[in-house]
């Protein structure tokens, strides 16, 4: 397939030009490593290969704000925070090698685009409620932005909430400015062991409806971890309103963050040879769908309101059980065959359907952009 | 701001209308011009209009059949929650229904075990936590109308408040909702799990100013209440100075709950209106609150304590519960307390960065000498979210022009610093026309397009948002009924 490499939004705006005139479409390509999530893109057209657009435009730690290009490493913009004593609050995994990829090279533009968050989604928000505006090329090939550069604003309709998760089928972002948060100087992981699934969400739940605002609450394997951060004598009476909260002993583990890393970036599944899939559930209804499913691995973080399944591969029979108890899935991990015939994204019902097409048609109305990524004509 | 003139064939079908809407709500259509005037706009005052009929449904059904019915005689729906928008986003149209929501006021479901309140949306923003609160939770977004305004409005509105800093808007702490669209389908987006699937069209309907469907449910998240809230007051004898000490705060890592600025003006109209014991002879003060375990804000308050009087500031605390209610009493009173200077008053609502507050304030004050015009500034300076208050008089001949103009070029120094037109209030009338000055025609089509994605007919709350009336016409959606075009009056391009 021939390739548009873009170093800047008006290459970005020349490619999609020419697709329009070719009626051809692009498939968007940053760094690649999530090229395994979603649905294979249906396409005889060509690359767009945004990896060149790069570089950290601004960033103001005193504004709580940063601007980059959508092709900078993650990994790179997750330094230049922690310099400053900040983070980006949704927690962003890298799902490099559980898609067979290398680690550390995912995209910023690609975690928006694929709506990607780690354990500290629970208490500080989704990609969504981080990025504050963009700018980006519509699929009539203008240039546009949206939003903002303030933390707080609500002038227009909120178009930066709907190109997180979009997978790059509504426009090719060319620059995205995000909210930070100050990263607390200290965390605790603590530790309950051996507990049956009721009783483990059950403690989780419990943490989670305390003041406490744990960054962490996971469970698997009879085990829940917890974890809390803040300054020094802060922490030390959060652990210790912890154990009162639950009436227990609780350990604290040493090596706690890597546990939470792992978890986030689903470390466990890579050299496994299941099918994997995240379920976001009604943190309640957590124990009873563990309890129900067929499955040989998985795991839970937000306090139960995601499982991470593994399943044996070609198999949906856990969206069934998923969508009993009010979630809905994602199937983040199987072969390319899998994917298409099982759908990635939950299936929508007649109304949603014809919205979603709708408002994919008000960006894109040739379809040029990563053509049935997402749903057939999405 | 000049409002587009009604059009005469639907004004003159008022009593069909009226007629069909009472068959589909036998006990809630308002058609008489006595009863018509009790809705007949909203919390910018400076504008009036009565609607053409007002329709009160008690269910989701009534809403999807009145929305069916509007949608297939081509009549622009309005619609309302409490009434208190500051932007005109519920002004009715002379020839439009007003849709008022305010009977569907049940909560359905408190659900403490999935942190959340499944409510109508004519539920007060303050039942939500009085719902709740008995369980030791609340809802954080807490606009100043709380008492009043309703959660349908709210979620149109992206409501903000003090607590956004740390808690974030609407948007953030909305789960779900059902609402109908202008076909009359129910669209259900999320829930109580986290995320919605698929693209994020919660995230676009939160803030939406009513022009992409009817909410008729919400699924909110609820907060444990925090255990402990202290509160200092800083006074500082310059205003640049007490930008820097919000700037040094956040730059120190710490998101204090609330953070208010209020500036000499304020100040006094505050002292003369409630005395709650605010510095005579400070340029300007900060209220600052922190929450969460009581040994989080304990180092939390000792150190922002440390960087206010770093910064120049006389700093107290409020001693007890008592001295505490009445500090944020009379921030919360601003707004009345301004309204004694004046007989009426624009409330302004850019957002800028942080950094740029004391080059803004120096030049709103001597804009506010070229207007002739009194004026006062509370800010929420953690977000940077400004609030400056216009007193002027509309019965005196050109006031109210010149407080507009005012307040049009405020915010466009809002965004010739980097900022925007509006942090929490929206844009509704009362900046639409303004939109130019953030948006290129580029940006503003994208908008557009979406709302015909929702709306191909252009009939849900038209004139809000949007300077010019886009038709649906470059998707190939212009609605057309009875081979006449919606709106035949307006001018398109």
């Amino acid at each position: 397939m021939p390739t548009h490499v873009a170093s800047s939004e008006n290459d970005v705006i020349e490619a999609v030009q020419q697709a329009r005139e070719w009626r051809s479409p692009l498939e968007i390509v940053g760094a690649g490593t999530k090229q395994a999530f979603g649905r294979a893109v249906v396409t005889m057209g060509s690359v767009l290969d945004v990896s060149g657009l790069t570089g950290i435009v601004s960033y103001q730690p005193e504004e709580l704000i940063l601007t980059a290009a959508p092709g900078t490493p993650v990994a790179e913009i997750a330094a230049a925070l922690a310099q400053k004593g900040q983070r980006l609050g949704f927690d962003p995994p890298d799902w490099g090698p559980l898609l067979g990829r290398a680690p550390g090279l995912g995209t910023i533009g690609g975690a928006i685009s694929c709506d990607l968050a780690g354990p500290a989604r629970l208490r500080c928000g989704a990609v969504r409620d981080h990025l504050l505006g963009f700018r980006g090329v519509n699929g009539l090939g203008e240039a546009f932005k949206a939003g903002g550069k303030v933390v707080k604003n609500v002038t227009g309709f909120d178009l930066p909430k709907l190109v997180c998760g979009a997978f790059g089928t509504l426009c090719v972002l060319t620059e995205v400015t995000l909210r930070v948060f100050p990263k607390p100087p200290l965390s605790a992981t603590l530790t309950v062991r051996g507990l049956s699934n009721a009783e483990g969400f059950a403690l989780l739940r419990r943490v989670w409806s305390s003041p406490l605002d744990a960054t962490g609450l996971a469970f698997g394997n009879g085990n829940a971890l917890i974890r809390l951060e803040g300054e020094k004598e802060p922490l030390a009476e959060k652990c210790a309103l912890l154990r009162t909260l639950l009436g227990r002993d609780a350990q604290e583990v040493p090596e706690g963050e890597i546990a939470f890393r792992a978890l986030a970036d689903g470390t466990v599944f890579d050299d496994t040879p299941f099918d994997v899939w995240r379920a976001y559930l009604p943190p309640a209804s957590a124990a009873a769908v563990a309890d129900a499913i067929d499955s040989p691995l998985w795991l839970a973080d937000w306090a139960g309101g995601l499982l991470w399944i593994a399943t044996l591969p070609g198999s949906d029979a856990v969206r069934a059980v998923v969508g009993r108890a009010g979630g809905h899935c994602v199937l983040l991990r199987a072969a390319e065959e899998t994917r298409e015939r099982l759908a990635v994204f939950e299936p929508q019902d007649d109304t949603r359907l014809a919205i979603t097409r709708s408002v994919k048609a008000a960006f894109d109305p040739l379809g040029l952009f990563n053509p049935g990524r997402m749903w057939d004509g999405v | 701001m000049q409002l587009s003139p009604p059009d005469p064939s639907i004004v003159a079908h008022g009593a069909d209308i009226a007629a069909a809407l009472g068959a589909i709500v036998p006990d809630g259509v308002v058609a008489d011009p006595a009863g018509l005037a009790a809705f007949d706009g909203d919390a910018l005052t400076a504008y009036r209009q009565s609607p053409l009929v007002t329709v009160l449904p008690r269910t989701a059904e009534q809403v999807a059949a009145v929305l069916s019915y509007a949608g297939a005689h081509g009549v622009p729906i309005v619609p309302r929650g409490a009434g208190t928008s500051l932007s005109g986003g519920a002004l009715p149209r002379a020839d439009g229904i007003l849709l008022s929501l305010t009977r569907m006021n049940r909560i359905k479901e408190i659900d403490l075990e999935n942190r959340c309140v499944v409510t109508e949306p004519g539920v007060t923003n303050l039942g939500i936590t009085r719902a709740v609160e008995r369980h030791g939770f609340y809802y954080a977004p807490d606009p100043s109308s709380q008492i009043a305004c309703t959660i349908g409005g709210n979620v149109a509105e992206n409501s903000g408040g003090l607590h956004c800093l740390k808690y974030g808007l609407t948007t953030n702490n909305l789960l779900g909702v059902e609402m109908v669209l202008m076909s009359g389908a129910t669209l259900r987006l999320g829930g109580k799990a986290p995320g919605a699937g698929g693209l994020d069209l919660l995230g676009i309907v939160a803030g939406s100013e009513g022009l992409l469907g009817v909410v008729v449910e919400a699924t909110l998240r609820i907060l444990p209440r925090p255990p402990a809230t202290r509160t200092l007051l800083a006074a500082f004898a310059s205003v640049p100075a007490a930008g820097q000490c919000v700037a040094d705060i956040i730059a120190a890592g710490i998101v204090p709950a609330a953070m208010e600025f209020m500036d000499r003006g304020c100040i006094a109209a505050v002292e003369a209106h409630c005395a709650s014991g605010y510095p005579h002879d400070a340029e300007g003060a900060l209220l600052i609150d922190a929450d969460g375990i009581a040994a989080e804000v304990d180092h939390a308050i000792a150190r922002i304590g440390a960087i206010a009087r770093a910064a120049g500031a006389s700093v107290r605390e409020a001693c007890g519960e008592a001295e505490r209610t009445r500090l944020w009493a009379g921030r919360k009173a601003a707004f009345p307390a301004m309204g004694r200077l004046a007989p009426d008053m624009l409330c302004m609502d850019g957002t800028i960065p942080r950094g740029k507050l004391p080059q803004v304030l120096t030049r709103m004050a001597a804009m506010a000498k070229d207007y002739r015009l009194g004026f006062c500034n509370v800010f929420h300076a953690g977000d940077g979210n400004l609030h400056p208050l216009i007193v002027f008089d509309a019965m005196v001949p050109g006031e109210l022009d010149r407080a507009e103009a005012f307040g049009a070029d405020i915010l466009r120094l809002c965004v010739e610093v980097g900022g925007v037109l509006t942090g929490e209030h929206g844009v509704g009338v009362e900046k639409r026309d303004l939109m130019p000055a953030m948006f290129t025609d580029a940006d503003l089509e994208q908008q557009q397009r979406l709302k015909c994605a929702f709306d191909s007919g252009g009939l849900l709350n038209p004139g809000k948002v949007f300077p010019i009336l886009s038709a649906c016409i470059e998707q190939g959606h212009m609605h057309v009924k009875d081979g006449r075009v919606p709106y035949p009056n307006l001018p398109r391009f």
